[in-house]
């Protein structure tokens, strides 16, 4: 069989397969050649110990054959006998074996793998028996079925079924299409599909937003309308209505009503959906920090004044108002205990004390270096004052300035301002001149020069709020004839002629020699304290009493250019540096605020401004903090004076 | 690392220890390194009385522990650690207190006899030992810097520079105790804040808050300079204000933008000064012209000179005191910044005899002694004063004064005195 078989399947699979049932076969056939020996294929030393080796067909013992061959039989038998390696010991008989010629070849046949039968030809050609080739002959000559020719019942009984229901008209033939309903003209045939399925600006529509508690048929009582709700939903345009409906409470979701405006809604919001612009936005990841301007670290911007380095005592009442003589070695002061006090500014010394006699609003020192006087606000009178603590060059050119130009008084005399010269003692105390104003002066403030002084009396109701005075003729006139509002403080331009008047919400520009107003800046502010003009004279500052503080750039716009907000409270006075890119403020909240502010002279650069330091010191006495704040005129130290009597300087 | 090889040494033959590597422990601080000492000195010579030591690593006062102070200067463990030694200065004691009636402006003291000037408008002079000896009054103004010209005999010269513009060269005769005014220097526009008279004595320079610096003749003489008066002047009047015989300087010198706080003379032909404008100029007296410029960042307030380490101590409104070597044109100027006071540094001097230690005043009310090798913190905080403090000096024979805004004027005694040679 096997042989058979091999010769028909001759792939690797079968060989395989084959050769493991040759094995088997052989097995069977050596277990049916030894008919002797009915053991079985069992480990046979179990039978060492007896006479015999198992037992044959019969049941008689097979005794094992008389063995008296020693080793060195055996050895004789290895070197003499010249069948001894084709000598076999049969364990099932015990007994030796000598194998045959024929045996040996099957031996070494099988040793090397191939077939038993030395007649048996490995490669004869292979009979393709199921090809696609049709043959004459059957492959098996099996006689067909009776079902392979005679028809099938079941498929009888299905097709008259069929023919049944076609019959009686139950399944009818496919409509074919009609061509008189009229064919539509497909709009997208042409277009390209993947631009649609590619579409980037594909917006789906918002979601409806699920329905919440107030939608309930069975809401929480908080979510009812009470009485008063329900009249005010019942009043509120329909447009205005937080919601759409009246929150209603049924005991069973089975005695809900139908909602009566569902189609309303749903058109309404199909309508918003087409209606609605739709656009996308394309979102930036911008970090705030990027959008603020870059601006140079404090310790960049020195030198600017950080501490507090002297502290001149001397006043007993609040001091108003500080100023520094033009050559920054004297400090002049005026406070509310009604005196003026001189201090050296390196030393805090009070080197002179002048009582005027009434509280000083305002002192301000002749900014030119050739002459020294100080004019001083007390009450209705503006006084001047020659300190006589310069050099003598100085104090005479001071004397001829004051003594020039007699005659143009007595034509002043109806004047609604006076000039007196003082006499005995208070000339000794270095008071020259009194200019009787009509109502209390508020601020006094020189021109550039130092010829020009003009000084401030705020009333709403009267034009005489603003007097310019001439030392050198005498001469006092009101620039202005109408009254535009309460008159804070004045400024002189530095180098043209134009005068600066703050008035409480916003500050006017005058052109001193054509007689008009160039500009008037809006401080957005609600009540202008103090201002100050750049050294350059196109930038100006204005304190205000709502704690800020803006700055104008006068080429720019006559909004502000800049508003700090840093103080907590009111600010009382600004101050720039006449050298330094510096400004400050003072505030009632006790602080000096010092910015560095650089402008530039390229028009199109805008200017730099960095709050640099905050500077502490003044006791805060009868909520009111620092009064006013100056600059030293050539170092970047800078002076502010309090409500606590003292004034201090920051270096 | 615990034990660290030292050797000492010592510049003062009275302390000198044997040179041998010494393994002393690393945490030892200056109390056991000083132990150390004296139980090496009382080994060697039993009459030896403990002495308190100070201690240099490579020229720096040891302050913290021995390991700590090498690993912030660098200085390798592996070697030999070369430890000099020094007698420790002992705290500068406030000796006498000389009342004034008003603020003391400047000092200026020698062996003998201490000068003040004061803003009550006069000098005075005292005595060492702190007894008033005469009041100097004729200036219109407050008094901001005097100055000893010459001691001969009993007939001394000394200066004032006053705010009214002028100084005064008064002649002092000490035997009859009176004072009179030689010469009436005019010429500076502004208050004049300094004056220095030159080492000869036969010069002196001040500096004015009208940028100037003015060299004048301290010789005194009988006739006086002629002075282009204003012809419309009553001339007659002038005379009667004047006190002593008008002098005209001999030689202007102009360059600062600001006023000039503070001059002294480097050496007979050599002026510095310090100004507000944040220069220290040096000027040469013969040709008259500026030689050096030291530029600071803030206003100066007063120099000193040493001519034993040659170098300028500058103090400022930033609280600093700095030390320049004015001879040295490029590269970084300030060697050395000592910074412990508050305020501005109102005074500065330097050790007469010392080359390391000064002295300095400042507004925060404090007298500082320092000493260069110590530049983290001074040696000494003498506080003595209750406010401003605006002149200090040290005479040669180490007696340390300082005056300020309390009226008083304090003089100080460093106990170590001569015996510290120092290095």
């Amino acid at each position: 069989i096997i042989v058979y078989m091999s010769n028909y399947y001759r792939n690797s699979f079968f060989v395989h397969y084959l050769e493991f049932c040759w094995d088997f076969v052989c097995d069977i056939l050596v277990v049916l050649q030894d008919i002797r020996n009915t053991v079985g294929n069992i480990p046979m030393e179990w039978y060492k110990d007896f006479p015999h080796i198992g037992y044959n067909l019969d049941g008689k013992k097979i005794y094992k054959p008389i063995r008296n061959k020693d080793e060195l039989d055996e050895f004789l038998d290895k070197m003499e006998d010249p069948n001894y390696w084709r000598t076999v010991h049969d364990k099932q008989t015990g007994s030796d074996i000598v194998l045959s010629d024929e045996q040996v070849e099957l031996v070494k046949r099988l040793q090397r793998g191939q077939f038993g039968d030395v007649n048996f030809n490995e490669y004869q050609p292979q009979v393709e028996f199921f090809s696609e080739d049709l043959m004459i002959h059957p492959v098996t000559n099996r006689p067909a079925d009776k079902r392979s020719f005679i028809p099938s019942l079941i498929e009888k009984e299905k097709v008259s079924k069929l023919v049944h229901a076609i019959k009686m008209g139950w399944i009818k033939p496919r409509r074919t299409e009609d061509a008189s309903r009229g064919s539509y003209y497909d709009l997208w045939a042409n277009e390209d599909s993947s631009i649609l399925a590619n579409h980037k600006m594909h917006l789906p529509a918002p979601k409806i937003p699920l329905p919440g508690h107030q939608e309930s048929y069975n809401p929480p009582p908080e979510y009812l309308f009470t009485d008063e709700e329900r009249a005010l939903w019942e009043q509120q345009d329909v447009s205005d209505r937080k919601l759409p409906f009246v929150p209603r409470k049924f005991s069973s979701l089975r005695q809900v009503p139908s909602f009566p405006r569902f189609l309303h809604e749903r058109f309404e919001r199909c309508l918003d959906l087409y209606l609605c612009p739709r656009q996308r936005k394309m979102r930036v990841n911008v970090n705030p920090d990027d959008l603020i301007p870059k601006l140079p670290k404090p310790k960049d911007l020195q030198p600017f004044p950080t501490t507090q380095s002297l502290v001149y005592r001397g006043h007993s009442g609040l001091v108003r108002s500080i100023s520094v003589s033009p050559s920054g070695q004297w400090l002049a002061s005026g406070s509310d205990d009604g005196s003026v006090r001189f201090w050296e500014v390196c030393s805090s010394r009070c080197m002179r004390t002048v009582q005027v006699g009434g509280a000083v609003k305002s002192i301000a020192w002749n900014p030119n270096p050739l002459v020294s006087l100080l004019a001083v606000a007390q009450d209705s009178v503006v006084l001047i004052l020659s300190p006589s603590l310069a050099d003598r060059q100085v104090l005479l050119s001071t004397e001829q300035l004051l003594s020039d130009q007699w005659e143009a008084e007595s034509a002043e005399e109806d004047g609604p301002v006076k000039w007196i010269n003082l006499e005995g003692e208070e000339l000794s105390q270095g008071i020259r001149i009194k200019i009787q104003h009509p109502k209390a002066v508020h601020q006094v403030t020189w021109h550039a020069k130092g010829d020009y002084l003009a000084s401030v009396m705020p009333d709403h109701s009267s034009h005489l709020q603003v007097f310019i005075h001439q030392v050198s003729r005498r001469r006092s006139q009101n620039p202005f004839r109408k009254s535009k509002g309460l008159v804070q403080c004045v400024s002189f331009h530095p180098v043209r002629p134009y005068f600066f008047v703050g008035t409480q919400r916003s500050v006017r520009i005058y052109n001193l020699v054509k007689q008009e107003m160039t500009k008037k800046l809006q401080a957005n502010s609600k009540w202008i304290s103090s201002m100050a003009v750049h050294p350059g004279g196109d930038h100006v500052i204005c304190g205000s009493y709502d704690c800020r503080l803006s700055w104008f750039d006068l080429d720019l716009s006559t909004k502000p250019y800049k508003m700090l907000r840093h103080h907590k409270k009111a600010v009382r006075g600004v101050a720039y540096h006449r050298l330094y890119p510096l400004f400050a403020s003072a505030s009632d909240d006790g602080s000096v605020i010092v910015c560095h502010g650089t402008v530039y002279s390229d028009l199109l650069q805008n200017p730099l401004i960095v709050p640099v330091k905050v500077l502490r010191g003044h006791v805060i006495t009868h909520d009111l903090g620092v009064l006013d704040v100056t600059f030293h005129p050539t170092q970047p130290w800078i002076f502010s004076s309090g409500a606590d009597g003292t004034i201090r300087l920051f270096t | 690392m615990s034990q660290l090889q030292a050797r000492f040494f010592t510049e003062n033959k009275r302390y000198v220890v044997d040179d041998v590597p010494f393994s002393i422990p690393a945490a030892s601080e200056v109390l056991e390194l000083s132990n150390v000492i004296n139980k090496l000195l009382e080994a060697k010579n039993a009459s030896h009385s403990k002495v308190e030591f100070d201690f240099l690593v490579r020229g720096q006062f040891l302050r913290t522990s021995l390991a700590t102070h090498m690993e912030t200067e660098g200085i390798s463990t592996e070697d030999v650690v070369e430890i000099e030694y020094v007698e420790r200065i002992t705290a500068p004691e406030a000796e006498e207190c000389m009342m004034h009636d008003d603020w003391i402006s400047a000092v200026d003291a020698d062996a003998e006899w201490i000068l003040t000037g004061s803003y009550d408008k006069t000098a005075r002079i005292w005595s060492v030992e702190g007894k008033a000896v005469i009041t100097v009054a004729g200036h219109t103004e407050v008094v901001k810097d005097v100055a000893w010209v010459k001691r001969d005999g009993l007939t001394s010269l000394l200066l004032t520079a006053s705010l009214d513009q002028t100084l005064l060269l008064w002649e002092w005769n000490s035997e009859q105790n009176k004072v009179k005014a030689r010469h009436c220097c005019r010429g500076h526009t502004a208050s004049v804040d300094a004056v220095a008279t030159d080492p000869t004595g036969s010069r002196f320079c001040s500096g004015s808050w009208d940028k100037m610096l003015k060299i004048w003749s301290a010789v005194p003489t009988d006739e006086a300079d002629e002075v282009g008066e204003p012809a419309d002047r009553p001339r007659k009047k002038q005379k009667t204000q004047q006190l002593g015989l008008t002098r005209t300087p001999l030689m202007t010198l102009s360059g600062h933008n600001e006023a000039v706080s503070s001059v002294l003379w480097t050496d007979s032909e050599e002026v510095c000064s310090a100004s507000w404008d944040h220069t220290i100029r040096i000027w040469d007296i013969e040709t008259g012209g500026m030689k050096t410029t030291l530029t600071g960042s803030k206003v100066f307030n007063c120099i000193s000179y040493s001519p034993l380490c040659r170098r300028l101590a500058s103090g400022s409104t930033d609280r600093h005191i700095r030390l320049w070597d004015p001879r040295t044109k490029d590269g970084s100027l300030v060697q050395l910044s000592l910074t412990s006071h508050t305020g501005w540094v109102t005074a500065v001097k330097w050790a007469p005899s010392h080359e390391y230690q000064l002295v300095s005043g400042s507004l925060d009310n404090l007298v500082k002694l320092w000493d260069t090798r110590s530049c983290k913190a001074p040696l000494y905080d003498l506080a003595a004063h209750e406010d401003k403090v605006f002149c200090v000096d040290w005479t040669e024979s180490g007696l340390m004064l300082s005056g300020g805004a309390d009226n008083k004027l304090y003089t100080y005694r460093c106990s170590a005195g001569p015996t510290d040679a120092g290095a």
